[in-house]
């Protein structure tokens, strides 16, 4: 029988044109991210200094330095943290261990799926309506954090399932098998697993909520406050929205922009740390587990 | 241990027992023979199921080995040796039990004038040792008392073959003993089959230590 | 009463699909049973009634007389954890836990609610020794369990299963996932552990059951086909499905 001709003319050259153009692609991405970050460290580095990093505003944001966003910033952070991460952790738990395949399971992924593309802006709305307002916490870090918190609880939620479903059932079983109750198989040997993910999911989340300006603008931020706050109910600056706030509605745009970039700068610098932060916390308690 | 070796293990008890029975039933239809002990006759031909009986027990451990543990290498080897070495000491014994039968069925005791000149003792002796020798070489694994069988078996066929000359001399000078010349004969007869299934189980003994095949070789072959 | 594990008219279903069909089986103790059959014929769902393994599966419903130990251990009042502590299991893949070789054998213990350290030291000590572990792994007990290879790991499972004491220990195709050394230590190991315990073993690999057990049991589409002492199995298979599986033309 003779063997059929080939069509495919010309495979290898095709082979070269196709890897070279998704290289040139994938190059390109990177591009874009690196002309981002240049041209914000070209136009903030100048502005850096340790006293623009610990000094108050001054001269209507023309001047002086941005600590109390920065201080703000981790308050909110700190503040949604310490909400979503039990709940969103403990529903995880609940959702991926205890209960079975079923309609109220589907129901509640729908539902946090669902949570997770509602734009932030909605998040703000809601929060001012719900804390600030029918709670009557007023413009508060804890009316903030709380709105913030609701605005990561899904990728928490998320990120601990992925987690938790990663982890293999042959270690689920090894545990029932010896006797252990559910909680304890949870407890002893899928969480210590699962932990490494968790914890990168959740630091993810940081550099999430730390970049956010839509759910603050409603229910926490400070147009210009050039003080600390002294406690839950105070209103404090953030990061981003004194950013927006210079770079849009300041008493001086076009004087205050190098601050702007400045503090564009340090906002990445954050973000970018807490990702390496969680990269390298991974990597030491994925080691850890296994040594434990 | 392995568990197959502890089976094999126990495989080889076995068979060193089978081994021992066969032997002693041989050695009292001598002493049958030489005593016309009647008793003696009767117990070896009593004896012939307990001979069976350790062949089919035998014959079923290494079923069970085959089917049970897949033996493969010297494990399969033995296994296969000792599946024929069963059979050839079974016929061994079955050689006793027809000389017991004989010497039941005799009307007196044996001239020893006639066994003299039959060399039947001499034949008994032979195989007997030859018989034992096969059980030290299986016990111990020696190679080399295994290939002397060979030799010692031409004795026996020697012995086996003038033996017609010497029956027929026997008979025509006491033609009053014809029966008994012709029991001696038979006996001859047996004593030499013995010595056959002693050349068997000697190539078997080669084939499960050394691997090599001496079924059907020269006698040159088999001497190297 | 001279059977530590018995079934009796036991019918097993995943939703609608009827798994395991009347079987009446049982076994004595210090025994080596081997479920053997094809894919899918419900030797492994027969091995997890045992530990109540089949509870983890939605949709799982049974009828029938499950016994361990003369015990119905599906009666409403069985303390399931209690049973698991009974009957151990090993599985397919070793899957020692992400922890020390010591953990990893304590673990059992600790979530059983024992925390005195000198008996943990030596109940640890004697379990390694009877899986054959111990002089490999007498050096090396807080590394991790995954340092070892995986044979090693396999028995170091064994080991854990052994350290809370149970009497009968059900293996799933211990030994599928590992070399051949590593399968016949295995096996080895198996054959010592009869004097103690009662196992119950599923495997694909038919000269292993054959190596490993006293009695076999054929299982074909959810029915119990024949069971009887291996050799007889091996040898002179009753049933005519038997014997095309145990020599190879099906299954």
């Amino acid at each position: 029988m003779e063997w059929p001709k080939n069509t495919e003319r010309n495979k290898n050259l095709r082979q070269v044109i196709a890897f070279t153009s998704f290289k040139l692609l994938s190059y390109a991405v990177v591009m874009i991210l690196f002309l981002i970050l240049a041209q914000i460290i070209y136009k903030g580095i100048s502005v850096i200094s340790w006293e623009f990093l610990t000094a108050m505003p001054e001269d209507g944001m023309t001047k002086g330095g941005i600590f109390p966003a920065i201080v703000g910033t981790f308050y909110l952070v700190l503040g949604s943290m310490v909400f979503a991460f039990p709940i969103g952790v403990l529903s995880a738990i609940y959702i991926n261990e205890y209960t079975k395949d079923s309609f109220y399971k589907r129901f509640i992924k729908l539902m946090t799926n669902s949570l997770a593309g509602i734009p932030s802006i909605v998040f703000g709305l809601f929060g001012m309506t719900l804390f600030v307002n029918t709670l009557g916490f007023g413009d508060s870090i804890l009316a903030g954090s709380l709105t913030l918190g609701l605005l990561t609880l899904p990728v928490v939620i998320r990120t601990t399932e992925e987690a938790l479903k990663s982890v293999d059932d042959s270690f689920r079983h090894g545990g029932y098998a010896l006797g252990a109750t559910k909680l304890q198989t949870i407890r002893r040997v899928v969480l210590p697993i699962a932990f490494p993910n968790i914890i990168t999911g959740l630091i993810l989340s940081i550099g999430r909520v730390s970049g956010e300006t839509a759910p603050i603008l409603f229910t926490v931020a400070a147009y210009f406050l050039p003080k600390l706050p002294t406690g839950i109910f105070d209103q404090v600056m953030a990061l981003p929205y004194h950013l927006y706030v210079i770079s849009t509605s300041g008493t001086n745009v076009a004087e205050s922009q190098p601050i702007a970039y400045g503090t564009a700068l340090v906002l990445i610098m954050i973000v970018l740390l807490v990702n390496i932060a969680a990269n390298t916390l991974r990597r030491y308690l994925g080691k850890k587990v296994k040594m434990n | 241990m392995t568990h197959l070796d502890k089976e094999s293990q126990q495989l080889k008890a076995d068979m060193i027992g089978m081994w021992n029975l066969v032997i002693s039933q041989l050695n009292k239809t001598r002493e049958a023979l030489l005593n016309f002990d009647k008793d003696m006759a009767h117990e070896v031909v009593a004896n012939e199921k307990r001979v069976n009986g350790n062949e089919l027990k035998i014959d079923r451990d290494c079923e069970n080995i085959f089917a049970l543990f897949n033996p493969v290498a010297i494990d399969l080897r033995f296994t296969l040796a000792v599946l024929k070495i069963n059979s050839n000491l079974e016929r061994t014994g079955d050689m006793a039990d027809g000389i017991g039968r004989f010497i039941l069925n005799g009307n007196g005791p044996f001239d020893h004038e006639l066994l003299k000149l039959t060399q039947v003792l001499h034949m008994y002796e032979e195989a007997s040792s030859m018989l034992v020798d096969t059980l030290t070489a299986f016990e111990h694994e020696n190679t080399k008392i295994a290939r002397s069988i060979f030799k010692r078996d031409e004795i026996l066929n020697q012995i086996n073959i003038i033996s017609i000359k010497v029956v027929t001399e026997y008979i025509q000078a006491h033609p009053e003993n014809t029966e008994q010349a012709l029991i001696i004969l038979s006996i001859i007869r047996k004593l030499e089959r013995v010595g056959d299934h002693c050349k068997n189980i000697a190539e078997e003994i080669i084939f499960y230590i050394e691997a090599k095949v001496l079924k059907h070789a020269s006698k040159k072959q088999k001497a190297e | 009463m001279n059977h530590i594990i018995a079934t009796e008219k036991l019918n097993l279903y995943y939703n609608d699909f009827h798994a395991l069909k009347n079987i009446s089986m049982q076994m004595r103790p210090n025994t080596v049973t081997a479920l053997i059959g094809p894919s899918g014929c419900g030797k492994s769902t027969y091995l997890r009634l045992f530990n109540r393994m089949n509870d983890l599966i939605d949709g799982v419903k049974i009828t029938g007389d499950v016994r361990v130990e003369g015990k119905d251990i599906y009666a409403k009042n069985t303390d399931v954890v209690e049973l698991r502590r009974k009957v151990g299991m090993v599985f397919q893949k070793p899957n020692p836990f992400p922890k020390t070789i010591f953990e990893n054998v304590a673990y059992g213990l600790r979530v059983n609610g024992i925390n005195d350290n000198g008996f943990i030291k030596d109940k640890i000590e004697q379990s390694l020794v009877q899986a054959a572990l111990w002089d490999e792994v007498k050096d090396k007990l807080n590394k991790s369990a995954f340092e070892l290879s995986g044979g090693q790991q396999q028995r170091l499972c064994i080991a854990r299963a052994l350290a809370i004491e149970p009497s009968i220990i059900l293996m799933d195709e211990p030994a599928s996932a590992l070399d051949p050394i590593s399968t016949a230590k295995i096996e080895e190991l198996i054959y010592e552990l009869k004097e103690n315990y009662t196992i119950v073993i599923v495997t694909h690999n038919m000269q292993q059951a054959g190596r490993v057990s006293d009695n076999t049991a054929f299982f074909y589409l959810g029915e119990l086909i024949e069971y009887g002492e291996t050799k007889e199995i091996f040898t002179n298979p009753k049933d005519k499905k038997t014997q095309n599986y145990i020599t190879g033309r099906f299954g």
